[in-house]
């Protein structure tokens, strides 16, 4: 039904030429869900929504907006409207250039996306999530659920419990091994709508920050740096681990994090078009 | 060919694993890696493939290639070539034919690469045949097969309870020496596969350098390297020189070479910033021309191996096959 | 007994000057403390503590000037919130969080230093020993770069 709503409406946008294009998601030949451009009215029937749609599309829109000249529509979910704040505040993005497409999520399906065996349970941040519709948009499609805060018995909370409790030894050793398998590929970099510096602090050819090799060692430094840079920053879409090809577990550091974020100073990225406390002065009574 | 059973090859496993490095598929925290394994029995001998291929043994993320040291005027270049003489357990047909691309570009053309020359004469390859082939696998379509021995030191194919042992190269004889088969001489079948598709020519290729599916499918790339990274014939590096922390005065460069990727950004960014590579159409015509046609047309070797690995991988599910396919459809006539 | 090497990054402005004003009215400081001068504590980017750590710290100390009396007006507002943050990061990651410490010192505040810097060299040393750097610790075999030490080549004399 979604589905319909989205190609009906992505169709009328292109042909009264409201946008250059819409990002949204399609099913690939091997029934995988995947982003998608669509900038002929004719491909509107590709666009597709199901629980699939982990993607946040989000990450495309910086490149997108510099190739064209006219407005990008853009396919989003509650969760991910929370990067378009960010993005919005930080100056990186111009709003007034974007079509917001909002879509009602029922929350995405946790399993390896890419290779679409779904486990039939929600995604961790989908049973936390609060969120019914985006907190900024054109246009809905849907908007009639309602939002239950599930219980989290997911495999990820029950490794973020013992960690909170673990020996400074166990932690470090789960942490070195975790970033042992790392392999520099970055993807976890390139997924992130939030990490796009023109070059990257842990790439510079003059960087004296980290080696590049990938090392434990080296590995640690890169993640811990780039976990820092998104304090405050980082909405949790998870996109970093999603990309991983080595499963390493990123979103535990975003979200010890945002927790930290949320408890010093009572802020939560995303929500509101601010931004993060970090790169700001004290405030009164701290 | 002769027969081992299970329990006598993790016998030989172990003996072997006493005086070499032995790698073999290991599970750490659910990712499947060519590792050294802590006891045998941690070994997996039912996979699909692991994440990495073999190529990460021989060709590594990252290498020390020189340590040099200052102390006041007295400088000392050290060499690091790696001398660990290894057994690689459970190489799929296909990583080992990326090892006969990697040498056919590393050590057949000059210049020769050390390193990995090095590396590779002290590896011994113990395939282990793949029963059937995997979702996105697709070996037999560029000349390869799940049970192709080629490139292997010793194959290994299921029978029964144990494994028929097809002895390849003299470096296998010399590993089976002594070893007492449980049964000689049983009847091999070879099995037949199918190629599940037919490649596009090379002048089709060619023709095809400016089409507009390199704009439409590259649209969706994030530029990261994961492709690249898991591919068992990727080998493009980076060398850079990093400081070490001084010991006792002594002042420590280490010169490293780590993996790069074509699909990267910066990957060709030269001085003042130009990028002659800077769509990310044209990178990802670079790599897909890469393995289908400039390795080919340079060494005669298909350089995409099949294993289907940049498939399963890629996050945002670019699909060499669907690419190929596409290529196809654009065929005048 | 275990001597911490601990790395100091002193703002140039408050902290080294009062390092300096703690030596020069004879209060002794532990030699454990390696001073960095920096131009503020806004200075010290989370990724050179990460670093100093990396590279073999048992403890890290960062001064800077006191609220308020930033050379820079507001550098100082910027540490204190990153450390605590980067704190918890560390500390989540396997570092006993006692081992990094924020702290301001004025340039008049000689004895402060030396308190200061003796105080953490204590907690350090009885912490012992930081294993955050010491993968070997854990993994008997490291899987990256190997060592082989082959042929040397003497350039220069």
């Amino acid at each position: 039904m979604i589905t319909k709503k989205i190609q009906e409406y992505a169709s009328s946008l292109l042909a009264d030429q409201v946008v250059d294009c819409v990002i949204g998601y399609e099913v690939g030949p091997r029934r995988t869900t995947r982003p998608i451009f669509v900038d002929q009215q004719a491909d509107t029937d590709r666009l597709v929504w199901n629980q699939n749609c982990s993607h946040n599309l989000t990450v495309y829109l910086r490149q997108k907006l510099n190739d064209t000249e006219g407005r990008i529509g853009i396919v989003v979910k509650p969760c991910d409207s929370k990067t378009i704040n960010v993005l919005g505040a930080e100056n990186r993005i111009d709003r007034d250039r974007l079509h917001i497409i909002g879509i009602e999520c029922e929350g995405i399906l946790e399993g390896n996306v890419k290779q679409n065996a779904d486990s039939g349970e929600l995604q961790r941040r989908c049973l936390a999530c609060d969120l019914t519709e985006p907190l900024d948009m054109d246009y809905m499609i849907g908007g009639s659920i309602e939002r239950k805060n599930l219980p989290d018995n997911s495999t990820s909370n029950k490794l973020s419990r013992w960690l909170e409790k673990a020996t400074a030894d166990d932690r470090l050793e789960y942490w070195l091994s975790e970033f042992d398998r790392c392999i520099r590929c970055y993807a976890c970099r390139q997924a992130c709508p939030l990490c796009d510096c023109p070059t990257c602090l842990f790439e510079r050819e003059d960087s004296i920050w980290t080696g590049s090799s990938a090392t434990t060692k080296d590995n640690r430094s890169f993640h811990l740096g780039r976990a820092f840079h998104l304090a405050g920053r980082c909405i949790g879409c998870g996109e970093c681990q999603r990309a991983c090809p080595m499963d390493i577990n990123l979103g535990e550091l975003n979200r010890v994090l945002a927790r930290e974020m949320e408890e010093q100073f009572h802020h939560r990225a995303g929500y509101t078009v601010e931004l993060s406390p970090i790169t700001t002065i004290l405030g009164e009574g701290r | 060919m002769d027969f081992i059973s299970k329990k006598s090859l993790e016998s030989w496993l172990a003996s072997v694993a006493e005086t070499k490095k032995l790698y073999a598929p290991v599970y750490t925290d659910g990712v499947l890696l060519y590792q050294q394994p802590n006891e045998i029995e941690d070994i997996v001998w039912d996979f699909s493939r692991p994440v990495q291929s073999a190529k990460e043994i021989i060709f590594p993320q990252s290498e020390k290639m020189l340590t040099i040291e200052k102390n006041g005027q007295n400088i000392q270049i050290i060499e690091n070539l790696n001398n660990d003489i290894s057994v690689i357990f459970g190489v799929r047909s296909c990583d080992a034919r990326g090892c006969l691309v990697l040498d056919k570009l590393l050590v057949e053309a000059e210049p020769v690469d050390h390193y990995y020359k090095t590396r590779r004469e002290n590896t011994a390859l113990v395939g282990l045949a793949c029963e059937e082939m995997g979702d996105t696998c697709f070996c037999t379509s560029v000349g390869g097969g799940p049970d192709n021995s080629e490139g292997l030191d010793v194959m290994l194919h299921r029978h029964q309870d144990g494994y028929l042992v097809e002895i390849v190269s003299s470096a296998g004889e010399e590993l089976f020496n002594g070893i007492e088969f449980d049964r000689q001489d049983i009847a091999f079948n070879e099995r037949r596969f199918e190629p599940e598709f037919v490649l596009p020519s090379q002048d089709l290729l060619k023709s095809s350098f400016d089409s507009e599916i390199w704009r439409s499918e590259s649209e969706r790339c994030l530029s990261c390297r994961i492709c690249a990274y898991v591919c068992p014939t990727c080998r493009c590096f980076d060398v850079r020189d990093e400081p070490g922390a001084s010991n006792n005065g002594t002042e420590i460069v280490e010169r490293i070479r780590g993996w790069d990727s074509c699909s990267g950004e910066a990957y060709r960014r030269i001085a003042g910033g130009h990028n002659p590579r800077e769509a990310k159409a044209d990178r990802l015509r670079n790599r897909i021309y890469c393995k289908l046609h400039y390795t080919q047309e340079q060494s005669g070797m298909m350089a995409c191996t099949g294993c289907g690995r940049c498939i399963d991988s890629c996050p945002v599910n670019i699909d060499i096959t669907e690419i190929i396919g596409l290529i196809l459809e654009g065929e005048p006539g | 007994m275990f001597e911490p090497k601990i790395i100091a990054f002193l703002c140039t402005w408050c902290s080294y000057t009062g390092a300096d004003l703690a030596g020069t009215s004879r209060k002794s400081s532990p030699w454990n403390i390696r001073a960095i001068r920096t131009p503020c504590s806004g200075r010290v980017a989370p990724e050179l503590i990460i670093k100093a750590f990396s590279e073999g710290a048992d403890g890290v100390l960062v001064l800077g000037c006191h609220i308020g009396e930033c050379h820079y007006d507001s550098g100082n507002h910027r540490t204190a919130k990153r450390i605590p943050l980067l704190s918890s990061l560390l500390t989540i990651t396997g570092l006993e969080p006692e081992r990094l410490r924020l702290d301001w010192v004025s340039a008049s505040e000689g004895v402060r230093f030396s308190q200061i810097a003796q105080e953490f060299t204590e907690t350090v040393r009885e912490l012992g020993p930081c294993k955050w750097n010491a993968p070997d610790l854990f993994f008997a075999t490291q899987p990256e770069i190997v060592e082989a030490t082959e042929t040397k080549v003497e350039v220069g004399s």
